[in-house]
């Protein structure tokens, strides 16, 4: 079976560094949520929003990924969003404890006006 | 077998978890279980089966998991098997605080989840191997 990757291009939209993710999230996806994350730590981001697709897939090494991202940016005082999450994976990350850590929002825009 | 039962035999690769978890969908779905509860029983059974495949298997090519589901009066029952020892000694509950602070290992979320979200689960050993049983009421 193919193992799975993710494509992740930033994008910046005023204060805010846009990870439009694709693909599944896995543990397949923390080398490339990793180099996103320093490719924008390096360029200054203060504010991140990961936006998953909604349909895509993830598991509980995509969960454990994905809180190593809130650890670096909790250790760099950045503020985290995170849009495009169905409403099981909204249920799932709220059980884990990620919503602690970052705040889910509607869309990309809702998650844009309430970050600027 | 019964009627309505189904059993799926996995490669013991990461990804191969999909398909089980996609087959307990549609038999879920005929079931009558709701939509919402479809996708925590996905979540269910991707999870014992990617632990049957790392911890249960430790990765053996050679190694399969089995997936049985039935559908017992208003419950449906599904069971992960394994060729593994079981498991010695449950991990904590994740703590999600410890481990942003890099004071725990982020592990442990697959079982945490199939605890959460079955409404009942027992881990068993079985001649040759080792099981997880889970249930999910249909009508809740």
């Amino acid at each position: 079976m193919q193992q799975s990757t993710n494509q992740i291009n930033l994008e910046q939209h005023g204060a805010v560094t846009l990870f439009n993710i694709r693909g599944d999230l896995t543990s397949f996806s923390e080398p490339f949520l990793s180099q996103a994350y320093q490719n924008a730590n390096t360029k200054g981001a203060d504010k991140i929003l990961l936006k998953i697709d909604k349909e895509a897939y993830i598991n509980s090494g995509g969960i454990a990924a994905l809180i190593q991202i809130l650890a670096l940016s909790k250790r760099n005082n950045q503020h985290i969003g995170i849009t495009g999450v169905s409403d099981h994976f909204k249920k799932i990350f709220s059980m884990v404890g990620i919503t602690r850590f970052a705040d889910i929002h509607e869309s990309v825009e809702n998650a844009l006006e309430k970050m600027s | 077998m019964n009627e309505r039962a189904i059993e799926v035999r996995l490669a013991n690769q990461i990804g191969y978890e999909r398909v089980a978890m996609e087959c307990s969908a549609s038999f879920a779905r005929m079931m009558g279980l709701s939509p919402e509860r479809i996708e925590d029983l996905k979540t269910m059974v991707s999870e014992a089966a990617i632990n049957a495949m790392q911890h249960g298997n430790k990765g053996r090519p050679d190694a399969r998991v089995i997936v049985f589901m039935n559908c017992q009066g208003d419950t449906i029952h599904v069971s992960v098997m394994d060729e593994g020892d079981g498991i010695k000694q449950f991990p904590p509950e994740p703590d999600i605080e410890k481990i942003i602070e890099n004071l725990d290992p982020p592990i442990g979320f697959g079982l945490f989840l199939i605890k959460k979200l079955a409404d009942q689960v027992e881990f068993n050993a079985i001649d040759g191997g080792h099981v997880v049983n889970m249930a999910i009421r249909v009508k809740s």
